[in-house]
């Protein structure tokens, strides 16, 4: 009954209706009042109970025990402090961060170095790096036998690429006699620094000396992400699985192996690793990235996920994920302009081989080769190895006539 | 039916696009809305239910769940701790009370809603805010307020060292204040299905005359020049813009009211109307009359959104052009799209049959579905 026209106008009404409801003050957002009292409005992250619970509710209870009975002990918030940061990294959490900061806001004024160096975490944590610095420095001040400061400022002044600075407090560390921790800090340092061969043998030392599994996750992180650099995917494949079959939740161990999967074009297996880790920021622009390659159904939620998140950090006025935003803005939105924006703001505070690459892509994509000059500096001081990075340098060079496309996906 | 039943299918599941994914982690925000018009504060307080349960517990029976059971045994609970870490102040501490307690979905879950209602000493004085909702216990958290002071919006994040803000009233300018309701013009005319479509059905025909054929029967045909079909929108659009324009001002100032229900099933009667002339033609020369005597009755339904929103004392009549010029700006952007496209399809079987005669047949269906709401105050369909 119904004419050729009359089809195409209600496709055509349909399409204009759809954008009509979609652009309305989001109608299914709206308060509303919930009639079923059995109704789960919400999962909590941590059930009271479990481990972590019953583990977090005794260093409460020891922090408030402590504020009566000896309130100018930072110890017991240092404690819970410490354990919240762990949970912050674990799970991608920025909310324990919050919870830690608020926790040793009374120790401002202490001078115990665990303390400082607690602060000193949660500050890098939010790229305050100047405030970190004079924390660490503060515990040494007080304690220069305290190897984490020392670790700790080893790894700011890597994000840095200070590498004199980095490669002095990995001295430290050895004169302390700390082994792992020093061969984990000159490793990277090394690796950082241009010598790939050198760094990796340094850390392979340091993996083999240490049975503690959460330094054996990092160093086997690391060990995947340099052996990824030399160009062995199937060496930097053994490290990675050996890092995930020790069981712990890790965000950066996530990341760095999704990241080696998408540039081995195995976005498939992105998707399997990811699938429940759509709450973090930095996984879920992984988990889309790979999604919008196979072209999955979930892409467009994903990335308009996405979206919703970056614009409630901006309006917080949260920088913390520029790195991510920049690479979310070029590959996903399209948008190599503000991409390269993003990205340079971040190469401002961090300059690690992670935030190097968004940047030249960033330049590659806008056409604007004179904005990823830092980055060529970077690569001509440190002399960083990586191949990948360095073809993206000679594309971001040649005159932007010439410069061929930007690839369609990382 | 069936097609037009999977059409309206395929239309849910395009929208559902819109539709939010997976939780995300992200630090703690609160979104306090205030209006305060004079001594009179509304508002609107959303917070995470899982910032909540950190701070006073929800989770009654330790299940990792949170029920809307265990949410409503602590709502006096949590007004009582929200409300204790608020302070709006004119003139001294105003009063304020949880209204309502709703909830609702933000991109990092739940959150409990509060509706907000509350008065202070003085009415003209400036207002401060003092905001230290959960930052004893974290210190990320930040409090995204959108202030309404008198008709003047005013945006900010609240963070721990930030906590106060204090506003002079009247501080914005003019021009702020002319622009804000010119938005809100353009807003509601693009939300306002049913203006939308009494204007596309009025203009529906202006690209087609009525016609007899050498035959002698009578049907539609293409105009001859786009100048004809422009002078046609012309007196439609206008003569609609005069009417509502002059309704709106009448009810905006208070000089005429009539019940909501009354305006809202007299617009849904006219769009019947409007899309009724095009199926069985009644009036075709001077639809401009059409649209002056309808555009009356629209007018009203432009001034309950103006009375929700609330006219400032001070800058009444600029307030009112704001909005006034809004609406028209709006339909002329819709004009603007019609009028070319439907003049280049005028001759098609496309314009003719599917968007002309099926256009004002979905058209009337539409709106007579809505005057039966209205009318009989139903619920039948939810747009």
């Amino acid at each position: 009954m119904f004419s050729n026209g009359m089809t195409v106008f209600f496709k055509i009404f349909a399409a204009l209706a759809c954008l009509w409801a979609c652009l309305l003050p989001s109608a299914q957002a709206a308060p509303r009042l919930p009639t079923d009292p059995t109704e789960v409005l919400e999962r909590l992250p941590i059930r009271p109970g479990d481990t972590t619970a019953r583990e977090l509710a005794a260093l409460g209870a020891a922090v408030t025990l402590a504020a009566r009975d000896t309130p100018n002990n930072p110890q017991p918030a240092t404690q819970l402090a410490e354990r919240y940061y762990e949970l912050a990294i674990a799970r991608g959490d920025p909310r324990y961060i919050g919870y830690a900061d608020a926790v040793m806001a009374t120790f401002t004024q202490s001078s115990a170095p665990a303390a400082l160096v607690v602060r000193g975490q949660l500050k890098q944590y939010r790229h305050d790096f100047d405030g970190a610095l004079a924390d660490f420095a503060a515990a040494l001040n007080a304690d220069p036998a305290f190897a984490s400061a020392h670790a700790w400022r080893g790894a700011i002044y890597k994000v840095q690429a200070n590498y004199p600075a980095a490669k002095a407090e990995c001295d430290a560390l050895q004169k302390l006699d700390r082994a792992t921790l020093y061969a984990g800090c000159i490793g990277l340092a090394t690796a950082y620094s241009g010598q790939l061969e050198t760094g990796f043998a340094t850390l392979q030392r340091a993996l083999d000396q240490t049975q503690d599994a959460g330094n054996r996750l990092w160093l086997l992180t690391r060990l995947g992400e340099v052996a990824a650099w030399r160009g062995k995917p199937e060496q930097a494949e053994k490290y990675y699985r050996a890092a995930l079959a020790l069981g712990i939740d890790d965000g950066y161990l996530l990341a760095a192996w999704s990241d080696f999967l998408l540039d081995q074009k195995r976005p498939a297996e992105v998707v399997k690793a990811l699938a429940n880790w759509e709450a973090s920021d930095g996984l879920l622009l992984r988990l889309a990235l790979a999604e919008t390659v196979l072209k999955l159904p979930a892409a467009k939620a994903h990335v308009q996920a996405l979206a919703d998140r970056f614009a409630a950090a901006k309006v917080r006025g949260d920088t913390t994920h520029r790195a991510e935003e920049a690479r979310f803005q070029l590959h996903l939105g399209g948008n190599a302009a503000d991409a390269l924006t993003i990205a340079a703001a971040n190469y401002q505070v961090q300059r690690e081989p992670r935030d190097a690459r968004p940047l030249l892509e960033a330049a590659i994509a806008a056409r604007n080769p004179a904005a990823a000059q830092p980055v060529r500096d970077w690569l001509k001081s440190s002399g960083f190895e990586d191949a990948h990075l360095r073809q993206l340098v000679e594309a971001s060079a040649a005159p932007p006539l010439s410069a061929p496309k930007p690839e369609a996906k990382p | 039916m069936t097609r037009l039943r999977l059409m309206f299918c395929r239309l849910l599941a395009l929208c559902a696009i819109c539709a939010l994914p997976a939780v995300a982690h992200k630090a703690s925000d609160s979104y306090l809305v205030l209006n305060v018009k004079g001594q009179q504060i509304t508002g609107q307080w959303d917070i995470a239910l899982r910032d909540i349960d950190f701070a006073i517990g929800l989770d009654a029976n330790s299940d990792g769940e949170i029920t809307w059971g265990e949410v409503r045994a602590r709502h006096t609970n949590i007004s009582a701790w929200a409300l204790g870490r608020l302070n709006v102040q004119r003139g001294g501490d105003c009063t304020l009370q949880v209204a309502e307690h709703l909830v609702d979905t933000h991109t990092d879950g739940a959150y409990a809603v509060l509706r907000l209602t509350g008065t202070c000493p003085s009415g003209t004085q400036a207002l401060a805010v003092n905001y230290r909702l959960l930052f004893e216990i974290d210190q990320l958290h930040r409090g995204l307020l959108r202030l309404d002071l008198d008709g003047v919006s005013h945006s900010t994040v609240l963070a721990p060292d930030t906590g106060v803000l204090t506003i002079k009233a009247g501080e914005t300018s003019r021009l702020a204040q002319f622009g804000q309701y010119l938005v809100e013009g353009i807003w509601h005319i693009w939300i306002g299905f049913d203006h939308i479509l009494f204007l596309l059905a009025l203009l529906l025909p202006a690209v087609l005359v009525h016609a007899v054929t050498l035959g002698g029967t009578r049907r539609w045909k293409g105009v001859v020049s786009f100048r004809v079909a422009l002078t046609e929108v012309l007196w439609v659009v206008t003569a609609f813009t005069v009417a509502h324009s002059i309704t709106l001002t009448l009810a905006a100032l208070q000089i005429i009211e009539l019940p909501s229900r009354v305006v809202e099933s007299a617009i849904a009667a006219s769009v019947v109307l409007a899309a009724a002339n095009n199926l069985w033609p009644v009036v075709e020369r001077r639809r401009w009359l059409v649209a002056f005597s309808f555009g009356l009755i629209h007018g009203f339904g432009f001034a309950s959104v103006l009375t929700e929103l609330g006219l400032p004392k001070d800058a009444l009549v600029l307030s009112l052009l704001g909005f006034n010029l809004g609406v028209e700006t709006g339909q002329l952007a819709i004009v603007a799209v019609f009028l070319p496209v439907a003049y280049l399809l005028r001759n098609t079987a496309l314009y003719r049959k599917g968007l002309f005669f099926g256009g004002s047949f979905l058209t009337m269906l539409v709106a007579l579905v809505w005057l039966a709401e209205r009318a009989f105050n139903l619920k039948l369909i939810s747009v």
